[in-house]
């Protein structure tokens, strides 16, 4: 399987440790990975906000680049992938904009027809390889790895988009660590927010809300904490030692960028996985490596 | 031939989340537990939970189900309501940790009510409105024209009036106020909440409002202390698009009349501009300033373990990204 690759600011630059698991998991689940080398930021919060036309403008030529070369677009953070549909999706109701935008990447020889399909790693796991094919390729059984989910907002809300009533009935990555063999732990934080989307101009927010979310994943029991977005995984990892000094105690609670849970279930080590790269150690967990 | 499998909405029938499954669970006579918050603010004691049963109607209602235990187990519960047609927005309460309008949710076989978050509590599941009301009348939610009437019809498109005319909608329930991460943590930051922006952007980003007075309400809005979580979004039962349609305008309403607030949106849209990725340390440093050696102690954590890299951030790649980012950004500016 073929996709066009967006791996997104974070996983090029704070969160490195994600491209490379990515891009080790992707050779084990035969997913051919062709990187958009010359693709833009998708505009986060920020472009989007105070720039919409700008933020469309950076969005469809990442879909174009991906339509050039007839391949899906897969990502792996939450926030360019909801930017990315959202974008296809304002393309799809103003054609006006549409064409308005279409005619600046006419000057490097684009166009966008709005086909491309975005997806994220996490769905390509149950769409692309399929449940089945996925537990015949474990080879390392997670068992006894308890794990708590951490979805982060823009994977299952907003309603518009993904149709939950209540964004607490996903159960894509409780059912995926299940597939992995391991133990998914139920508690408050699941879908909340990390707060990462304020942390460059006041962490404080981030750092109280995902304290709670750590704290309960903790407290049910949670020996690891997984979550599909490097933003959320910025948060929940790189701000643990602050969180730990805000809350008064010790957390040390590992964090894995999703495809790193998989890759350990795939039978990769540590290393290989960069799971030594994280802020908060997660040797804890290494007991689950293959033997 | 494999089934195709929508990987979006795993979860969606194990949990009953769609209109017909959460209608379709109860049979008429089934008991429903409902568990009630129950407290006075007049009175000492401290809040707890009443349990009742209740027998299951056709098509029925939260605030059925409180009507039913007020006319027959607790004739004092305190609870607000008046249209009981979805019009009124008194009678939002939050369900089973979740913010409902009374008068338009299912009961559900196990249910517990409590009274909005985020604002006190005055007796069992009614609040006191007057945080929120008094932070409205702070933005001077009204039209005031920097010029003359310019007759019937006015020139607006619907383009002009079509944020301003979705904030509309609101029927001032407080769900979205509720159900706010960031008003859930106090008096942290100066955020106004999702309720009070809906409110604002009805004046705020209608286009015959007076600039001077629409900055004054967003300098001291808080707006861009939103994290975009769409949990307002989430409950709104007049299915007000909060985020996309009324916080994000106002931030870029705000860019515009009041910059110095949206410093940290401006720099990562230069940066973006610059390099076509953002470099975190580069944001970092240039909406933070000096307070950023506060985080030295951090800043050492990350570049031991490879995540920043000064060296970058000093010396920029002119990429193929960042001419791209460069020449889209610039020339697209947002018609205001």
């Amino acid at each position: 399987m073929k996709f066009a690759y967006y791996p997104g600011c974070s996983a090029k630059s704070t969160c490195k440790e994600l491209n490379i698991a990515m891009r080790k998991v992707a050779v084990a689940l035969n997913l051919e990975l062709t990187e958009l080398e010359s693709a833009s930021c998708t505009g986060a919060r920020e472009i989007r906000a105070i720039d919409p036309v700008g933020f469309l403008a950076l969005n469809v030529r990442i879909l174009a680049l991906a339509e050039r070369d007839d391949l899906p677009l897969m990502t792996v953070c939450n926030t360019c992938t909801l930017n990315l549909i959202d974008a296809q999706a304002t393309f799809a109701e103003d054609p006006c904009l549409a064409r308005q935008v279409n005619a600046r990447l006419a000057e490097e020889g684009l166009e966008y027809k709005g086909t491309t399909r975005v997806t994220h790693f996490l769905w390509v796991l149950f769409e692309d390889i399929g449940a089945e094919r996925l537990r015949d390729l474990v080879v390392n059984p997670l068992t006894g790895m308890s794990v708590a989910a951490f979805y982060g907002c823009h994977i299952t809300r907003p309603p518009a988009r993904y149709g939950f009533i209540d964004s607490r009935n996903n159960r894509s990555l409780e059912q995926l660590s299940e597939l992995l063999g391991c133990k998914p732990v139920d508690y408050t934080g699941r879908t909340e927010c990390c707060g990462f989307h304020t942390a460059a101009h006041d962490e404080r927010i981030a750092i109280k809300l995902t304290g709670q979310h750590i704290e309960s994943a903790k407290t049910n029991g949670a020996d690891a904490m997984v979550t599909p977005c490097p933003l959320c995984h910025t948060v929940l990892d790189s701000f643990q030692k602050e969180i730990e000094t805000s809350v008064g105690k010790r957390l040390d609670m590992p964090v894995l960028h999703l495809p790193q849970l998989v890759g350990l279930a795939l039978g990769m080590s540590h290393e290989e996985l960069n799971l030594d790269k994280h802020i908060v150690s997660t040797e804890a967990i290494r007991s689950h490596e293959t033997h | 031939m494999n089934i195709p499998v929508d990987a979006r909405s795993i979860g969606k029938i194990e949990n009953a989340d769609g209109l017909l499954a959460r209608n379709s669970r109860l049979m008429p006579g089934d008991p429903i537990r409902v568990r009630v918050q129950r407290y006075d603010a007049g009175e000492t004691g401290a809040r707890y939970f009443e349990d009742f049963v209740v027998p299951y109607d056709t098509a029925m209602r939260v605030l059925d189900a409180l009507n039913y235990i007020a006319e027959n187990f607790a004739t004092d519960l305190a609870y607000r309501w008046l249209c009981g047609t979805k019009m009124c927005g008194t009678c939002a309460v939050r369900m089973n940790g979740r913010e409902v309008l009374a008068c338009w949710e299912a009961v559900e076989p196990d249910m517990t009510i409590e009274p909005l978050r985020n604002l006190p509590v005055v007796r069992d599941l009614v609040v006191d409105r007057r945080p929120y009301e008094e932070r409205v009348v702070s933005f001077e939610p009204w039209l005031e024209r920097p010029s003359a009437y310019p007759g019937f019809p006015e020139p607006l498109s619907h383009r002009d009036i079509k944020d301003a005319s979705k904030a509309l909608d609101c029927i001032s329930c407080m769900s979205c106020f509720s159900a706010c991460p960031v008003i859930g943590l106090g008096n942290l930051t100066d955020f106004a909440g999702p309720a009070p922006l809906v409110q604002l952007a009805q004046t705020a980003l209608d286009p015959r409002n007076n600039p001077a007075k629409v900055a004054r309400a967003l300098e001291h809005a808080g707006i861009f202390n939103c994290l975009s979580c769409y949990k307002c979004e989430e409950v709104c039962p007049a299915k007000i698009p909060i985020v996309t349609r009324v916080i994000e305008p106002l931030k870029a309403k705000t860019a515009e009349l009041v910059p110095h607030a949206a410093r940290h949106s401006l720099a990562f849209r230069a940066i973006v501009a610059a390099r076509g990725r953002i470099d975190p340390s580069e944001l970092v440093l240039r909406v933070q300033g000096p307070k950023v050696l506060l985080q030295v102690r951090r800043a050492l954590r990350l570049l031991l373990r490879g995540k920043i890299n000064p060296i970058r951030t000093i010396f920029r790649k002119r990429t193929a990204a960042a001419k791209a980012a460069a020449r889209l950004l610039e020339k697209m500016r947002p018609a205001s």
